[in-house]
């Protein structure tokens, strides 16, 4: 079976605004399957958003695979779609315009795309909200938003680059709990990102650790937690087993980072 | 308790309008009652109102506001369809900034009215040399605040827009255009006081007819009351220029209101 996402041997160098290139990825290996949820976890500057952007289509490979459905990823496409973690909405539009800019982008007609971006608005519970601009959301909101503008495509593969990090305590497991529903439903392959091993344990089928920059993989462990997960999962002392697991593979990565640094 | 709601309501409106009004009276009383008025040096409200009332009734204020008028809204639109294309251009395309940069910011920073002169042999006294002045003193507000805005567009949202599949042309309309709106309207606020200092210059200068011909010949003949008269009208329509300015900012940028403090 041909996985969904697939890197072989992926380098990846991106360069930051007016300084030198930064070789993010070096021999990054990765496979995803279809309906996977699949988390990478690693130091900051590891290479996870620089990933993310590669699969997105906006950076280019300088070396090795990086394909979708055995097909070589050559810039953006409709299978994929990005939730932000600084939600990347637009100011002047209101909800529902923010939702319908994929379809929009993609010449679909008006009427047609705002019964979809009304669906998705309902999906994400923001019904009340779909004629309010972004300042007038609470971060929680707006990220749903952000989500119900990605799902709007109907793209294949969800692509989620710390989408909860932006976000207070107490809304983010609200949120988490929410993405594993609206998975379950839609069953779509995520890939996502974050740096919270609690996150990463209680979303995902396999947890991606990456080493420091420049960033391979690390290990992959696979949680083996029943669906659908719920809140009081992540009580249980097998859940901290999990924990415990990721946090002794991921703590020498973080230490070679700050050795690195001199920190 | 009625009354103390009615004035918090609407304090704004009555504390202005009676600064105003004071001020005015003000005026007025002290050249009737406590300095005796040498009417070929100074003047006071009622003669100003008189003379007012007086050229509105014989139509020349009509004729002088609209001549002025006239080349003032074509050398300023004219200055919005060049400039913001110039600024955005400037703004997206490095090149383009270095190249265009130093002949533009050479040009702002200098006294464009210096160039009046030349304009007018240029183009003759009529509408077109008052049209290329206006228009040069109003251009580079725009290209320059553009410009800027251009530069602080979020490169978040370029990226979003692409990530969905946009091309260069959505990137300008759904990212840039609407992320400079702003910066165009605070452009159009200094371009409009720029502007009417090119009505002005070109009227002084060399003009048979305008409100700026209006001022220096009333002021060449001694009559105050009449040059008073036709600079009130110019403060007025300055006044409605950059009050309109502000409704047609909360129209174009919704999503601004409520943001800040007004």
């Amino acid at each position: 079976m041909v996985p969904c996402i697939e890197a072989r041997s992926l380098n990846l160098t991106f360069t930051p605004k007016n300084r030198d290139p930064v070789t993010a990825l070096q021999g990054f290996d990765l496979q995803v399957s279809k309906g996977e949820f699949l988390t990478l976890v690693g130091p900051s500057g590891c290479g996870k958003s620089t990933f993310l952007n590669g699969l997105l289509g906006l950076l280019k490979p300088d070396s090795g695979e990086l394909s979708l459905n055995g097909k070589q990823i050559n810039g953006p496409g409709q299978e994929r779609a990005m939730v932000f973690q600084e939600f990347g909405l637009l100011p002047w539009r209101t909800v529902l315009a923010n939702v319908e800019l994929g379809l929009e982008l993609k010449g679909v007609a008006p009427l047609i795309r705002h019964e979809r971006a009304r669906e998705l608005i309902q999906l994400v519970g923001l019904e009340s909200f779909q004629n309010h601009y972004p300042h007038e959301l609470s971060g929680g909101m707006k990220q749903r938003v952000g989500l119900a503008r990605a799902l709007a495509t109907e793209p294949e593969v969800l692509l989620m680059d710390e989408p909860f990090a932006a976000l207070d305590a107490q809304t983010r497991d609200l949120m988490q709990t929410e993405l594993l529903q609206i998975w379950e439903r839609t069953k779509k392959t995520v890939l996502f990102v974050t740096h919270s091993i609690e996150e990463a344990a209680y979303l995902s089928d396999r947890v991606v650790i990456m080493t420091a920059r420049p960033g391979r993989t690390k290990n992959v462990f696979k949680i083996d937690l029943p669906r659908p997960r719920d809140y009081e999962m992540r009580l249980t002392p097998e859940f901290n087993d999990i924990k415990a697991t990721i946090w002794s593979s991921l703590k020498d990565e973080l230490g070679t980072k700050a050795a690195g640094n001199g920190i | 308790m009625a009354f103390k709601s009615f004035f918090s309501d609407y304090q704004r409106l009555l504390l202005g309008m009676v600064s105003v009004i004071g001020v005015v009276l003000l005026w007025e009383l002290v050249f009737t009652y406590v300095i005796p008025l040498n009417p070929f040096f100074f003047t006071k409200p009622s003669l100003i109102a008189a003379a007012f009332k007086e050229q509105l009734v014989s139509g020349t204020l009509w004729k002088d506001v609209a001549i002025s008028s006239k080349a003032f809204l074509l050398g300023f639109s004219l200055a919005v369809i060049v400039g913001i294309p110039i600024g955005v251009f400037m703004g997206w395309r490095r090149r383009a900034e270095y190249t265009l940069d130093p002949f533009f910011t050479a040009l702002y920073a200098s006294p464009l009215v210096a160039l009046a002169p030349l304009l007018i042999i240029i183009f003759g006294v009529g509408l077109t040399g008052k049209v290329a002045l206006i228009f040069l003193l109003a251009v580079f507000p725009f290209i320059f605040n553009v410009f800027a805005g251009v530069k602080c567009t979020d490169r978040l949202l370029v990226n979003v827009v692409r990530s969905f599949g946009g091309r260069e042309k959505d990137i300008y309309f759904k990212v840039i255009l609407p992320s400079i709106m702003p910066y165009i309207v605070a452009g159009a606020r200094i371009a409009i006081g720029r502007g009417i200092v090119g009505i002005l210059v070109t009227e002084f200068y060399a003009a048979s007819e305008g409100i700026g011909f209006a001022i220096s010949r009333f002021g060449d003949t001694y009559r105050l009351p009449d040059m008073f008269a036709a600079i009130m009208v110019l403060m007025i329509m300055a006044v409605v220029l950059t009050e309109g300015l502000r409704k047609l900012e909360t129209f174009l940028t919704p999503w601004k209101t409520g943001q800040e403090a007004r």
